[in-house]
């Protein structure tokens, strides 16, 4: 238990770094607001009444919502930050400290990503309910299952960029694997729901952790049944485990060969 | 017993390397050629417990190499070291807790936060209990003369400031050795002179053995008692600084300008090496002409204008050290 202390206080000192980047979150919030007002208007076209996909307008809008609220949510600086570090040297001062590097990093980036869900949270739920309104037969009892999903999501997430971050050890750039990765996230149901994509591709794409960060929760909030949850949280729990045996494993190889540069 | 054991050890970096032109660039692309550097070529060394060590060198000679192959940081090629009787490499939690670093051009502070918030951080990774991590804090802050700055946010600090905090923080845990990685980079002459004064008053009062590398002559000088001398890899000299000093750091340089053409006929042990019409650089053999001595005689010539007095480059010094004892130590 003692030896937990170092994890949380990382987590406290980092939610209290995240205060202090003050006009970087006031663009972030212009940014979702934007975002979500685009594409409001897009699907409101798009709905001449009816359904797509078997979502209504005020599911799709609240959709979206929910999964830009898990891309601004998850967002988060260590892993530039962990690139700068390799490249300038400052790696050095973050090895050799008696911890786990990862689960350090881990609770270094809750920080500030318990900071967003809760700043782009609140902006998500105003901008839905002024839009749209409230979703329809929104059941409160569901919601801690629901969030169980999320949380999921974002420790996929978190794991799979963590991995990619990991290879800057070893490579000299690396920037085009979160260029691809994040790509795929949106693909693969952020900007529209994974129902819109031809059949067989979501058959693909359920077998890929890239929906199980945005559009395994974002569903289960707006449509909740407790066929999908069955179907979805184990998938997202082998995914969960799977990125991180994946970035403990891409740590241990970097660290034998790290570059650490100056001087 | 030896703080620092190392023996024939070796770092082998493999960078990638290409030819001018996209052509170069295409084939590098499908058959990526590489080239091996040996940044630390089979060295052997100790430091006893208690020690002050320079590890002195012109820039990629491999001091940083070898400062992190002694922390755990890099993996080394080949050979062993023994840190505090710890294998850097498999031990390396258990020897984090024993021993310190800082590196001059790196902070390890946060940057928006006050230091006292990364001190909090730095005392619950170390596992130091609330009561005694205020009262090492204390301690330092008294010893370092921080008082207010660990309120402040580091943004707000001056360079000279922050090291101090940079420094204090690497002594949080009250480590048996403290790596220091080119500490006074940057520093002004007065700052420079309080972090070395701060160095001998933790090796003094607490035995803290200092393991320090610089390409500022004056650290080495004034600071440690054994200096290890590496160029391109290999250890080229290890003796006493005393020694050293006699040797090789006996030279001053003397930049003057004069109000009016002067005529200047140095003295014994003074060089004149440039001559212009009313500027002149000198070179002042120390061990003849002590520097009051040089000065005195210069200011004696009359109407000085401007004066700097500078020790000579280390890349000038590893030359002459490399010329001397170049054979004999490698």
């Amino acid at each position: 238990m003692r030896h937990l202390r170092k994890y949380f206080t990382v987590f406290r000192i980092s939610l209290e770094n995240a205060f202090t980047y003050r006009s970087n979150l006031i663009g972030g919030l212009l940014f979702y607001s934007l975002f979500i007002f685009v594409f409001f208007n897009l699907w409101r076209a798009i709905y001449q009444g009816g359904r797509v996909a078997g979502y209504s307008l005020v599911q799709m809008v609240w959709y979206l919502c929910m999964t830009e609220l898990m891309v601004f949510g998850c967002r988060s600086s260590i892993f530039g930050q962990m690139n700068e570090d390799v490249k300038s040297g400052s790696i050095a001062y973050q090895l050799n400290r008696p911890y786990q590097y990862v689960a350090y990093q881990f609770f270094n980036a809750l920080g500030g990503v318990a900071f967003n869900f809760l700043i782009y949270g609140t902006l998500a739920i105003i901008l839905g309910l002024v839009m749209v309104g409230p979703i329809p037969g929104f059941n409160f009892a569901v919601l801690p299952l629901a969030l169980i999903s999320v949380i999921l999501g974002a420790v996929i997430n978190f794991f799979l960029m963590m991995a990619l971050g990991l290879t800057a050890f070893r490579l000299e750039e690396n920037t085009a694997f979160y260029l691809i990765y994040q790509k795929l996230v949106f693909m693969l149901g952020m900007f529209i729901p994974l129902e819109l994509l031809p059949v067989w591709l979501q058959n693909i794409a359920k077998w890929l952790p890239f929906p199980y960060v945005a559009w395994a929760p974002a569903r289960l909030i707006v449509a909740f049944d407790f066929g999908l949850f069955w179907e979805v949280i184990p998938m997202q729990l082998i995914w969960a485990v799977l990125a991180i045996i994946l970035s403990m494993t891409v740590y241990s190889y970097g660290i034998r060969g790290i570059h650490a540069h100056g001087g | 017993m030896y703080a620092i054991e190392a023996e024939n050890l070796s770092k082998v970096y493999r960078t990638r390397t290409k030819e001018e032109g996209l052509g170069a660039s295409f084939r590098a692309l499908i058959k990526p050629v590489y080239k091996e550097v040996n940044a630390v070529h089979d060295i052997g060394f100790t430091v006893k417990q208690g020690e002050i060590m320079a590890f002195i060198g012109p820039n990629g000679a491999g001091k940083s190499t070898t400062i992190k192959m002694l922390t755990g940081i890099l993996h080394p090629t080949g050979g062993r070291i023994r840190v505090l009787g710890l294998d850097p490499v498999s031990d390396r939690q258990k020897l984090s807790y024993r021993i310190g670093t800082v590196f001059g051009q790196k902070s390890q502070l946060w940057f928006h936060l006050p230091p006292t918030d990364s001190f909090a951080l730095l005392g619950a990774i170390y596992d130091i209990d609330r009561a005694a991590l205020k009262k090492r804090t204390q301690e330092l802050t008294d010893l370092f003369g921080l008082g207010d700055l660990l309120n402040v946010p580091v943004r707000k600090l001056s360079l000279g400031q922050r090291i101090r905090c940079e420094v204090a923080a690497s002594l949080l845990h009250a480590p048996d050795i403290l790596f220091l990685d080119e500490p006074t980079i940057g520093l002004d002459v007065v700052v420079k002179q309080g972090i070395r004064e701060l160095i001998m008053r933790m090796n003094r009062e607490q035995g803290t053995t200092i393991f320090l590398t610089s390409h500022d002559t004056g650290d080495v000088e004034q600071v440690c008692r054994r200096a290890m001398v590496i160029d391109k890899g290999h250890i080229i000299l290890d003796q006493s600084v005393k020694k050293l000093k006699y040797d090789y750091l006996n030279r001053k340089i003397i930049a003057v300008r004069f109000d009016t053409p002067p005529h200047l006929k140095a003295p014994v042990g003074i060089t004149l090496e440039k001559l212009g019409k009313t500027a002149a650089r000198l070179s002042v053999d120390t061990r003849i002409c002590p520097i009051d001595e040089a000065m005195r005689w210069l200011i004696g010539q009359g109407g000085v204008a401007d004066i700097t007095v500078e020790d000579p480059p280390m890349e000038e010094i590893i030359t002459a050290i490399f010329n001397t004892a170049g054979g004999e130590a490698s």
